[in-house]
């Protein structure tokens, strides 16, 4: 009975074991970086590290929804080029929040093409956003044919400080576990589980679900805008036209190793939050551990792969000890 | 001939051939030199080329369980490399190369096929974390320097005119889609493939071994991909770290593009290499005409979303 | 609140399919109506279509007089009109509570989930059920842990979530056993006398004339004709669905002989739901497998088939034998027959030809020989008289009867000597059911050994000369000669020993 219960606790959270591995990293992490845990270096590491957990965070909706968003990295590269060419050095801060709604909007919209496309002409999500990938390139190469941009210096520097000892990165992140305690208590939480989960058992009880799919896809590019605002705060605005394209894939695996399963239904964004540390605590570990830099890449993802494959290798080996 | 008749010929891979052809004289109507002979063969070695690659994905998709194969990008540059490298440029050491390439291929898929069949790794991520794997390698045994020469040989055979002015590239590609076909049609293996693919509960309880056919599978997809990364390298001369990247989603959309179901169970390699085909021609035919790179973007996105539109549908929850 | 709705002359195709060409139905307020029919006679489509979930081509609905019009499942269900469908629509990653109120989750300020009275209405709820069910149903279960029957039950009590005016049962009743069938049942005369209108789908005949005032027929989607049950026979409602019928007393198959050689010898197997069953079964016998749902029947047949890992010894033909794979099985010249057609025995989206030689294609050599796997295929459709296009239609085409006649066709062109049988005849219409007991007996005639589990009562004392009662995975009760009657069979289902004392 003991052991059933901790079964349900894992099932229920999803992301425990993914925070377990957290924190083993994080002390590998801290014996080959002793300064880890300081102010200044958390608070470098976690500013950095932002701009993907936000990414993350949409893609996970989008993934317990049942779906997959391929264009979230090309959709920051053209939302930054969208933001740096509205914002200069001289904005004033009226400027500054049109353009910030704007890029929002501008997020959200794209987000519904996707989502639309998806959910009312019935397309496979991956291929989909794969190909609208490539319109959100062609529009940030459009806007950006050539690398810059910059944004005010203030901006900046408020956004390198910690505020009040405490990273800032650190308060975006309670918002967003806040915001998301909030919708897991909704209605529109079941419905996203329950389509995700089983689209015609949702569908034959009345779930909105293709109105459901579009609005994960508009979340998902919602966040993209918050992605690439503070990837832009913490470039201090350079940007290029492909500045986000890398990070579509470090957005699914980081989704992955939270413990949100791909096929949807299940997880939530913290497991995503865990996922982009874990990947970061990685790379930081391989640096500091003095890796050869021809080797760092390699090391890398055979840590990745052991990380993904540990819960399988477990089943394996007790099963066949079993027998 | 009734709308019925015409539905059931008019398949999704015979769809996207049509269209390819027709997509050719379009290019035509744009710009005239568009239409000449050589154009034509040369269309068709660089779709040849995506081709080949896409064989291995054909199989992973239709296999289902979310089947997808992210690393062949990476297996392609590896295997180039491999060869470039070990034969130095020598005629001779070809074949050693090309089995270098092979082995290298087979035990990049196998390791895929065990994760993901043994240690219940979503194909997705296992595949992109043996990218990782296949990168990192790459970097490590070449610190960065490409050493090595493309033997001159290689070019004769695969990328230059062999026989009656066509590529000895285009006649792999078709006797590769011969044994394709003859693989998914009239092997064992093949059925397994089909039936794993729509229902693995199903297969398991007809005597199918569902995770030794899933692993097969995989381990058939890195050697096409090795196999594409050699015939790759007779055409580009010089390898450079990212050479097999550009082939990592076109494999996929070709695939799709050719009526294959992304859930597994039911499509054709023929259908993938029409996909093929279609895609080499839009991306040719926005180069002849001459556009910004960023339309061509914005341009070859939009057809990919009208291209699965046409076929690529899943099914209506409200029947 | 009254209720009246008539449905008239509705048409449904799926692509070149006819699935209803002429679909009528009256029902009011306190009424039990059964809809009865052979499979594929559009039942299913029909409860569909006034659900809201299929759209239909042609035809009207009326309620209380006025024509309407559901465009999607809420709209029949803000009307009072719900249904419990046959394949379940509850989401497997949910809880019972969460799947139970989905879509009309109770709120706080028409924002936030009430937690509190969702698992309150919940428990409220199960307790309806209270005595029939484990104590797994609880409302924070996710439902991917429970079992087909109770599952069922949630489907039903999700279903009765909405209060509805009209409820819908399509084959509510075939996971449930009869302590839940029973249950049920008193709850529809509840619900009946409370002025709810239920329409009632089942295959089992016994059913209709215990619970429904009336029966609709349908055959090959148009409806024949509505009866009042008072007044009718068995027999009539049966000449209605078809033309012709069989029922298993016209097949007994006969005793085998004391000499004949051991196929099977069982000996404390356990494995799944299995604990401790020995047996053994000779060459052409027809050993029944009987008891109340999910008692271990079907794990005992997928342990013998190696799909599931077992202890135990296990001879087969006098060899020791430990399979690991089904396959290891089937070289053994096993063949298994699934519970679950659509889920376990088809590719549904495949041809009818790569299904039948699914387990026998490298029977054809390396380069498979096309002609002679054409050739035994069609021999094997002809042999079991299955009603087909061509041999490349995709098997989802075919009728529930013909479906399974694939299903079992596909092991009997490997020629077992020994065939496992889990309710083969699950969901299968009358007329296809007699061919099947001829089957049997043609099979048996030839020596094959046979076990065969099945849900209804009557097929099992019909055909078999030995029935084995299975409850809580072990054997109750093996019976044989003049205990082979029903109240014997009920009684050992139920627990009660050869003593009658009560387990």
């Amino acid at each position: 009975m003991k052991s059933l219960n901790l079964q349900r606790v894992f099932a229920r959270n999803t992301y425990l074991i993914s925070f377990i591995l957290l924190v083993i990293v994080l002390g590998i992490n801290y014996i080959v970086q002793n300064n880890v845990f300081e102010l200044r270096v958390l608070n470098n590491n976690l500013r950095t590290l932002l701009p993907l957990i936000l990414l993350a965070v949409g893609q996970s909706i989008v993934v317990i929804g049942g779906g997959l968003d391929l264009s979230v990295g090309t959709l920051v590269s053209m939302l930054s080029a969208l933001l740096v060419t509205w914002v200069t050095p001289d904005s004033t801060p009226d400027q500054i929040l049109l353009a910030v709604v704007l890029v929002c909007a501008a997020g959200m919209l794209a987000g519904l093409v996707n989502g639309l496309v998806v959910a009312y002409l019935r397309l496979q999500p991956m291929i989909t956003t794969y190909a609208t990938s490539f319109i959100f390139s062609g529009i940030a190469l459009l806007l950006l044919p050539r690398p810059g941009g910059s944004i005010p210096r203030d901006l900046s520097t408020f956004y390198r400080s910690p505020l009040l000892d405490i990273p800032l990165a650190f308060y975006a992140i309670a918002l967003l576990l806040l915001f998301w305690s909030v919708l897991r208590t909704t209605r529109y939480a079941q419905y996203l589980y329950a389509t995700g989960s089983s689209g015609a058992a949702a569908y034959a009880t009345g779930v909105p679900v293709r109105v459901v799919r579009v609005t994960t896809y508009v979340w998902s590019g919602l966040f993209a805008a918050l992605a690439s605002l503070t990837l832009m705060l913490s470039t201090g605005g350079a940007s290029q036209a492909n500045i986000g394209d890398d990070m579509t894939l470090d957005s699914i695996v980081a989704v992955v190793l939270g413990g949100t399963r791909l096929s949807g239904g299940q997880g939530g964004i913290a497991g995503a939050i865990i996922g982009v540390m874990i990947l970061r605590v990685i790379r930081n570990v391989i640096f500091f551990a003095a890796v050869p830099t021809w080797s760092q890449t390699l090391v890398n993802a055979l840590i990745i792969i052991a990380a993904l494959a540990g819960p399988g290798l477990i089943r394996l080996i007790r099963r066949s000890i079993g027998r | 001939m009734n709308a019925q008749t015409l539905r059931r010929y008019l398949t999704p891979p015979l769809i996207a051939l049509l269209l390819a052809i027709a997509l050719f004289f379009a290019g035509g109507l744009i710009n005239p030199d568009f239409i000449n002979v050589t154009q034509a063969i040369n269309i068709v070695r660089l779709a040849a080329f995506l081709g080949i690659i896409s064989a291995g994905q054909t199989l992973v998709i239709i296999s289902g369980g979310e089947g997808i194969d992210l690393s062949v990008g990476a297996v392609v540059t590896l295997a180039a490399i491999l060869t470039f490298r070990i034969t130095g440029g020598d005629n001779n050491l070809i074949g050693v190369g090309l089995l270098a390439s092979l082995s290298a291929g087979f035990i990049v898929g196998l390791l895929n096929g065990i994760g993901i069949a043994l240690l219940h790794i979503p194909p997705l991520v296992m595949t992109l974390g043996m990218t990782g794997v296949v990168s990192g390698t790459i970097l490590v045994v070449t610190q960065g320097e490409m050493l090595g020469a493309t033997p001159a040989l290689m070019s004769t055979y695969i990328a230059k005119p062999l026989i009656f002015g066509i590529p000895g590239v285009i006649l792999i590609w078709v006797a590769l889609g011969v044994v394709m076909w003859l693989l998914m049609e009239r092997t064992t293996y093949g059925k397994h493939l089909f039936a794993i693919g729509v229902n693995r509960t199903a297969a398991r309880l007809s005597g199918v071994r569902v995770e030794r056919a899933v692993i097969i599978t995989y381990t058939l997809a890195g050697l096409l991909a090795a196999l594409g990364g050699f015939m790759l390298l007779g055409f580009a001369q010089t390898v450079l770290l990212n050479l097999g990247d550009p082939y990592r989603f076109p494999s996929i959309a070709a695939v799709v593009v050719g009526g294959t179901m992304l859930t597994g169970g039911k499509g054709s390699y023929w259908g993938t290499m029409s996909g093929a085909l279609v895609l080499t021609l839009i991306d040719s035919l926005l180069r002849a005409m001459g556009l910004a790179e960023a339309y061509q973007l914005i341009v070859f996105g939009g057809l990919l979303v009208l291209l699965i539109a046409v076929y690529g549908r899943e099914l209506n929850l409200r029947q | 609140m009254t209720l009246q709705l008539s449905v008239r002359s509705i048409v449904k195709r799926y692509g070149g399919v006819v699935a209803l060409r002429d679909g009528n139905l009256d029902i009011q307020s306190g009424e039990v109506i059964s809809l009865i029919g052979a499979n594929g006679s559009g039942k299913s489509t029909l409860s569909k279509i006034i659900t809201g979930v299929v759209a239909p081509n042609g035809g009207q609905l009326l309620l209380n007089g006025h024509p309407v019009h559901f465009s999607n499942p809420q709209a029949a269900r803000g009307r009072g009109i719900t249904a419990v469908y046959q394949e379940l629509s509850l989401v497997p990653d949910m809880t019972v509570a969460e799947n139970i109120w989905l879509a009309h989750e109770p709120l706080h300020l028409n924002f936030r989930v009430n937690r509190k009275a969702m698992r309150k209405n919940t428990e409220d709820l199960i307790a309806l059920f209270g005595g029939t069910i484990s104590e797994r149903l609880q409302p924070d279960t996710l439902v991917t842990a429970l079992p087909p029957d109770e599952r069922q039950i949630v489907e039903i009590l999700k279903a009765l979530s909405i209060d509805p005016q009209l409820l819908i049962l399509d084959e509510a009743t075939a996971s449930l056993d009869s302590s839940q069938v029973n249950r049920l049942f008193s709850l529809i005369k509840q619900w009946q006398a409370a002025g709810k209108a239920i329409i009632f789908i089942t295959h089992r005949m016994d059913e209709i004339f215990r619970i429904a005032d009336k029966a609709t027929v349908l055959r090959n989607g148009q409806s024949v004709g509505t009866v009042d049950i008072a007044s009718t026979s068995e027999r009539e409602i049966v000449n209605m669905m078809i033309e012709s019928a069989a029922t298993p007393d016209d097949i007994k198959i006969p005793v085998v002989s004391e000499d004949a050689p051991v196929r099977l010898a069982v000996q404390n197997l356990g494995g799944g739901r299995v604990e401790d069953v020995s047996f053994t079964l000779r060459d052409g016998e027809l050993l029944g497998l009987g008891g109340l749902h999910g008692q271990g029947q079907e794990d005992l047949l997928l342990a013998l088939f190696g799909a599931i890992p077992y202890t135990g010894s296990v001879k087969v033909s006098g060899k020791e034998v430990h399979y690991r794979h089904p396959r290891d099985a089937m070289n053994d010249d096993i063949a298994f027959v699934p519970g679950d057609r659509g889920r376990e025995g088809l590719l549904l989206v495949r041809s009818i030809i790569e299904n039948f030689q699914l387990p026998s294609w490298h029977k054809y050599g390396a380069l498979h020989n096309r002609d002679a796997a054409q050739r035994d295929a069609r021999a094997m459709a002809d042999d079991l008289q299955l009603v087909y296009a061509g041999m490349e239609t995709p098997v989802n085409s075919l009728s529930g009867g013909n479906a399974q006649k694939v299903v079992l066709g596909k092991w009997l062109l490997r020629q077992p000597k020994l065939l496992l049988l889990d309710d083969p005849t699950k969901g299968v219409d009358v007329g296809t059911k007699g061919e099947f007991y001829a089957l049997l007996k043609r099979l048996t005639e030839a020596g094959t050994a046979i076990l065969f589990y099945s849900s209804d009562d009557d097929e099992l004392l019909g055909l078999c000369n030995r029935v084995l009662v299975l409850q809580d995975g072990r054997v109750r009760d093996t019976l044989t000669g003049e205990r082979l009657t029903h109240s014997e069979l009920v009684a050992a289902s139920m627990g009660a020993t050869n003593n009658h004392e009560v387990a």
